[in-house]
């Protein structure tokens, strides 16, 4: 039996459910305006995983880029969960370089 | 330097799996009459392909059913947290659903209107401003 794919699938879930708490604390102290960065850095990661010869660590540095990727997608509905109380909202946030021309790019959302 | 490919295909599986089920659980949630068919479904798929993954010697392939099969498992349980998301008003429901419908007359806090569907102001936004940033284009 080959083990590798279930307990991978396991481990891609705990990273996804990460995924939950740093979208949630990133939105809250920095602002979705941070998601180009975040896209960026998971692109980054997943093509890092090339590199890396074991198998395991391959595969759990892309799932990890793979979920950030996911998580820039999701920070601009965060945001607005905030607005409408339904989290935590702070008004102070440090925002990302660049904030006034990729405020005026249409952040995804899947 | 010999790329390890693994790490790409996990990523994609990741990623793709997390869109469809994201996507899939929230349409079908809120066209079917009753959850449980769509639940079991899931969890079979899931198992399914989990068993697949147990069975291949092939790695990469290995790879994709394993992450695959956990996303769609994680789905089935989705489908019971969307629906708490409708009782809240945390999502759409659709009133022409009879599932919805029950729960748009029993839940006051449920309606049909998608208060997510618009761009973030940057200051908290009272229940009555919520309509109408999302109904006022």
């Amino acid at each position: 039996m080959n083990t590798f794919g279930l307990l991978l699938g396991l481990a891609t879930l705990f990273i996804i459910g990460l995924g939950f708490v740093w979208v949630i604390r990133c939105e809250r102290h920095f602002g979705y305006l941070w998601w180009p960065y975040v896209m960026g850095f998971g692109t980054l990661v997943v093509l890092g995983s090339l590199f890396i010869s074991s198998d395991w660590g391959s595969a759990l540095l892309g799932a990890f880029g793979a979920s950030l990727i996911w998580g820039s997608t999701e920070l601009k509905e965060q945001a607005i969960r905030a607005e409408l109380g339904w989290f935590p909202f702070i008004r102070e946030k440090i925002q990302p370089p660049l904030k006034a021309i990729i405020g005026k790019w249409k952040a995804p959302h899947l | 330097m010999e790329l390890n490919f693994i790490g790409l295909v996990a990523a994609i599986t990741a990623f793709l799996g997390i869109w469809l089920g994201h996507v899939s659980v929230r349409i079908t949630e809120r066209n079917v009459r009753r959850l449980w068919p769509s639940i079991t479904i899931a969890i079979t798929l899931g198992i399914i392909l989990e068993i697949w993954s147990l069975m291949t010697d092939y790695r990469l392939l290995s790879t994709a059913l394993g992450i695959l099969g956990i996303t769609i498992l994680w789905d089935a349980f989705e489908f019971i947290r969307q629906e708490k998301r409708i009782k809240k008003g945390h999502a759409p429901a659709n009133p022409d659903n009879p599932r919805h419908a029950r729960i748009l007359a029993e839940h006051p806090s449920a309606t049909t209107l998608d208060l997510l569907k618009r761009d973030p102001v940057g200051h908290p936004v009272a229940p009555n401003e919520a309509i109408t940033l999302v109904t006022e284009h």
